[in-house]
């Protein structure tokens, strides 16, 4: 099959992967590997007393206990605040810190040793919520600070808010929460280390960000930054968990304790529930009003996220949910205050739609609420609000040409199910309720302003004929190994087969940025672009000097060789290569994705990552079934219609919608980690659920036509998006079947029966 | 180093028994193993049933269904007899797991862990089957009810199997069906659920029911005064409403992590008004 954009190419990784043969990290085992593990606090503040590790040093197959007195350089690691220790060191400020290290000889020797080691923990109060973190009385997670328990507090203003309520119509003020939600990738963070005689580190890791991965490293344990090499093979799932080190300074100190030995590190379910990185608990205060005419006119909200014990990208998370609170939507007044939390809960860091699904729940409610009140079709309040290119958005800045949201909720509005909802609604059966909502979503792509979002691809013409892609920006199951293929296919015009990528390896690729916001086929995939037109021209430069012809003209590229047209000639590639010398067959080129500057006096307390210039857009539909004797909501078909720019490859396009609607059933339906105290109460796969495929309903993904011109590629990333769809459209379908509002998530079934019974009761007090 | 044995035999059962009176016995393994993953120091031997013929062996005999214990799920599901005359069982044992590990975990071991929220239970307790348990000296018949006694906890002596089930066939025509809430459609435990066989009247009513609740106690829980409120003709709201009532005072749940005991409560009655669909 030709590699063309736009073709139904399947996943070059797609065999390997379903057959099992595709190495992850976590199958990889070199000769006599030593097993390292952590030691967890357990308890969620306290003070270290004392560790005792003699019982454990003693038994067999032990080689080495490390604590924080070992651990050299920093002992703090963290993407823009470094605030984790890689062990305790003195204070634990969740259940899941590392006390300390184990490395032994086998898995089961290692688990003996974490059972044997006692540590003694002074227990301190516990700042268990947002609550308590704004309390000025509660105990400082981070006694160092002087801001207390407040990481970012920051604010977004436009227009004259107070004023503005004032000609409003219709008001809504509501009061919005979200639970804790877990990435629960099939493999859980793991790795291997190796520190060689020369004083290199290797680490294999289940990565997302193997460059970054090296400064992290580096200023954690003072091992020179160049001594670092990190390889990420493909991912088994990530969606943001395996952003920032999870075993990468754990298994780098286990290294540097025991050289020359391989050294591997995988991590429980259990352990990845308690250690892992989260999504943020929020609770979300919102006020809206809108005039008669059913424009949107102000906006008024605080939004507080939880972000646990460390920093992590919390701030940044935060300051995405705030640049999106105010939905796809114009709104000429509104400011949008935020707080961004520590406490002493499990790390909350970056998960896919960083931020944005939690004010997604909020906002559609809300848009849907005025709607109402206004006695409008809530589509058509949608499309009369949803941002048109030049628009001002939020962020006081004009929305970019790429501005789809119309366009998608004009899919929608002639969609079958939205046009027969109240068919569907009352073709419910005995017992039932049925109800079809829609949301408007949108996820901005890319770093945003502050941080350089830049990748450097490199392509090889190898002598064999075949080209090889040098990716560095890691795949963690989304598909962007083989679009880069595809990519260069294109411009090479190679068949499928004929265009091989490598995963990223710091010591092979070049410097780029994590696979992560949306960009990782945009950054890279546009510098592969300019990369491989580079490789074809050359190519064509030298087979057309092998072809004596006069220029280039009538020269194309075709599978395996060049042919001159005209007098059908062709010069196989393996023979060109032959002639080539290795520096003329490789092309390297960078992209550094473009971002927008921030409106002076607009914006308080936002560092990084905000504004951004590119989103990507949807509307979501959801037609429910809810079972009046249990509570249970069943969607039973769902609708997505993205504005994601030019679709490379439709297959992997309904791969990343399907995946983020199916994480966004379970986040709007199931999924719910049950934190008290600090403690987590469904550490496991039998009491945390995510959906099964018995769960999921029918999907209809589209998109609409449209293209992005910020690069040649014409794409925008389309990872995200859709994840903020399902919880708002859930809840809207929801309010259509029954008449009720659920502004807690998930909506869950002894949510929405308590829900329904209070209903009842209300009824009953009117009587 | 844990030791692992699989008989091929009773008489080697026997033997193994007797060498390894500290062993423990499973047929499937899907609970046990799920338990030793947070048991590390329990060392002792274990011992699978699953490779002895005659507890895989499923037969009729007249009216009377003799299944192995170790017969797996998956097994009976894709039996006919079981789809047609037991349609009961069969919508329980549907709901159990997913395939994966429907084609692993046995019947039996769904009796022996005699959790509460056992798929298997409610249709068994409805369906009145009696289990069979052998030892090396001997065998004895009981009723389901006085073979499961609490959570985990079952009348089997030292040395005693259980050996197979015996469920006799409902009488022709009779409605069947065994309803599950869980918090998600596969792989979930029950939070309620309800096994139903009625005779049905000649004019929508019954003229005998039999209920069985799971999860809402610490073992199946039965009402006979809540069937008794269905036993009369015809089928009416007040009568389904008073069965309802009756089944929320009769169950005992308790709150979990899943759910609470109150939504546990109500939803026994609940599930009971799916009769009038």
């Amino acid at each position: 099959m030709r590699l063309e954009l736009g073709a139904r190419i399947p996943r070059a990784d797609g065999l390997s992967k379903v057959t099992g043969t595709e190495p992850y990290a976590v199958d990889l085992y070199p000769p006599n590997p030593l097993w390292a593990g952590a030691k967890r606090a357990g308890i969620p503040h306290g003070l270290i007393r004392g560790i005792d590790n003699a019982r454990a040093r003693s038994l067999p197959g032990v080689m080495r206990i490390l604590t924080s007195a070992d651990v050299p350089g920093s002992n703090r690691h963290g993407i823009i605040h470094q605030d984790m220790p890689v062990l305790a060191d003195g204070k634990v400020r969740h259940g899941g810190d590392a006390v300390a290290l184990v490395i032994a000889e086998s898995r089961a020797a290692l688990r003996q040793a974490l059972e044997a080691i006692i540590v003694q923990i002074d227990p301190l109060p516990i700042v268990a919520g947002i609550d308590d973190a704004l309390d000025p009385q509660s105990p400082k997670v981070h006694e160092e600070r002087p801001e207390g328990n407040i990481l970012v507090h920051a604010r977004i203003e436009r227009g004259k808010v107070d004023q503005a309520f004032e000609s409003c119509a219709a008001e809504v003020s509501e009061v919005f929460v979200t639970p804790v939600q877990a990435h629960l990738f099939l493999e859980t963070e793991n790795g291997l280390a190796f520190l060689a005689e020369d004083g290199t580190l290797e680490i294999i890791a289940s990565t997302q960000a193997p460059f970054r991965d090296r400064f992290e490293i580096s200023r954690a344990l003072s091992i020179p930054f160049e001594k670092i090499r990190v390889k990420a093979p493909y991912l088994g799932g990530g969606f943001g968990g395996k952003d920032g080190a999870t075993v990468q300074c754990l298994l780098a100190l286990a290294a540097l304790a025991v050289p020359l030995r391989w050294i591997k590190m995988v991590w429980e379910r259990e352990e990845s529930m308690l250690a892992g990185y989260k999504r943020h608990a929020t609770r979300l205060h919102y006020r809206a009003g809108a005039l008669e005419d059913g424009t949107l006119y102000a906006l008024d909200c605080r939004l507080f996220y939880d972000t646990g014990a460390y920093a992590h990208l919390g701030g940044e998370v935060l300051e995405l949910g705030m640049e999106h609170a105010a939905g796809p939507y114009r709104i000429p007044h509104a400011r949008v205050e935020g707080w961004c939390l520590y406490t002493n809960n499990p790390i909350a860091g970056a998960m896919r739609a960083f931020g944005v699904c939690q004010v997604a729940f909020a906002i559609e409610q809300v848009i849907d609420l005025l709607a109402e009140k206004l006695h409008i079709d809530p589509l058509d309040f949608r499309l009369r609000n949803a941002l048109r290119s030049g628009d001002e958005n939020l962020s006081s800045l004009p929305a970019a040409d790429s501005t789809g949201m119309q366009a998608c909720l004009r899919q929608i509005a002639d969609h079958p199910l939205w046009t027969g909802r109240e068919n569907w609604k009352s073709s419910a059966s005995a017992h039932t309720r049925r109800g079809v909502g829609i949301a408007s979503v949108f996820n901005a792509m890319g770093y945003g302003k502050n941080v350089r979002d830049s990748a450097i691809a490199r392509i090889e013409l190898m002598t064999s004929g075949e080209f090889m892609v040098t990716s560095a920006v890691a795949d963690m199951g989304q598909g962007n190994a083989s679009t880069y293929a595809q990519i260069a296919g294109s411009i090479l015009h190679q068949n499928e087969g004929q265009v091989h990528v490598t995963q990223p390896d710091t010591a092979h690729a070049y410097p780029s940025g994590s696979s992560s916001a949306g960009r990782t086929t945009y950054t890279f995939g546009n510098a592969l672009f300019q990369a491989a037109h580079e490789l074809r021209n050359r190519i064509l430069n030298r087979g057309g000097m092998m072809l004596f012809t006069e220029d280039d003209r009538h020269l194309e590229l075709r599978p395996g060789c060049i042919r001159h047209a005209p007098s059908g000639r062709e010069l196989p590639l393996s023979r060109l290569a032959s002639l080539m010398r290795p520096e003329e067959r490789v092309s390297l080129a960078h992209f550094v994705a473009p971002v927008v500057e921030p409106k002076p006096g607009t914006y308080e307390g936002l560092r990084i990552g905000f504004p951004h210039l590119l989103y990507a857009y949807g509307a979501h539909l959801a037609a429910i079934e809810v079972d009046l004797l249990s509570g249970a909501i069943s969607v039973l078909h769902y609708v997505a219609v993205t504005d994601g720019g030019t679709v490379l490859n439709p297959t992997l396009f309904e791969q990343q919608i399907e995946g983020g609607i199916a994480q966004g059933m379970g986040f709007a339906l199931l999924e719910d980690l049950l934190i008290r105290q600090g403690i987590i109460l469904n550490p496991d796969l039998s009491t945390y659920l995510i959906p099964t495929s018995l769960d999921l309903p029918t999907m209809e993904t589209s998109w609409v036509n449209g293209s992005d011109n910020s690069g040649p590629l014409g794409m925008k990333g389309v990872g995200e998006v859709a994840m903020n769809g399902p919880l708002p459209a859930i809840a809207n379908a929801f309010a259509h079947a029954t008449g009720r509002r659920i502004f807690q998530g998930p909506l869950h079934a002894e949510r929405v029966f308590w829900t329904l019974a209070g209903s009842q009761c209300d009824q009953e007090e009117k009587r | 180093m844990i030791q692992l044995f699989f008989p091929l035999s009773l008489r080697e059962l026997w033997e193994i028994r007797s060498r390894f009176p500290q062993s423990r016995l499973f047929a499937g393994g899907t609970d046990l193993f799920v338990q030793r993953r947070y048991q590390t120091q329990d060392e002792s031997p274990l011992i699978g049933l699953e490779r002895i013929q005659e507890l895989r062996t499923t037969a009729w005999e007249g009216d009377t269904f003799t299944v192995g214990a170790a017969t797996p799920i998956r097994q009976l599901l894709e039996d006919d007899s079981v789809q047609t005359l037991l349609p009961v069982l069969a919508q329980g044992l549907a709901c159990m797991g997913g395939p994966a590990l429907r084609n692993m975990a046995t019947i039996g071991g769904n009796l022996c862990t005699a959790s509460p929220a056992g798929d298997s239970l409610p249709p068994l307790y409805v369906l009145g089957a009696d289990v069979v348990l052998h030892s090396e000296f001997g065998r004895r018949s009981l009723p389901i009810k006085e073979f499961i006694l609490g959570p985990g906890s079952t009348s089997l002596r030292c040395g005693e199997i259980l050996h197979s089930i015996k469920i006799s066939r409902p009488p022709p025509g009779s409605v069947q069906w065994y309803q599950k809430v869980g918090q998600r459609k596969a792989n979930a435990i029950a939070i309620v659920s309800l096994a139903v066989l009625g005779r049905s009247a000649p004019d929508g009513g019954f003229q005998s029911i039999r209920l069985a609740w799971g999860s809402v106690g610490p073992t199946v829980i039965t009402s006979r005064e809540a069937e008794a409120c269905l036993e009369s003709s015809p089928l009416t709201m007040e009568k389904v409403n008073s069965a309802a009532q009756t089944a929320r005072q009769a169950v005992a749940p308790i709150d979990d992590i899943r759910a609470s005991a109150e939504y546990r409560r109500m939803l026994s009655g609940n599930l009971v008004y799916r009769l009038l669909r």
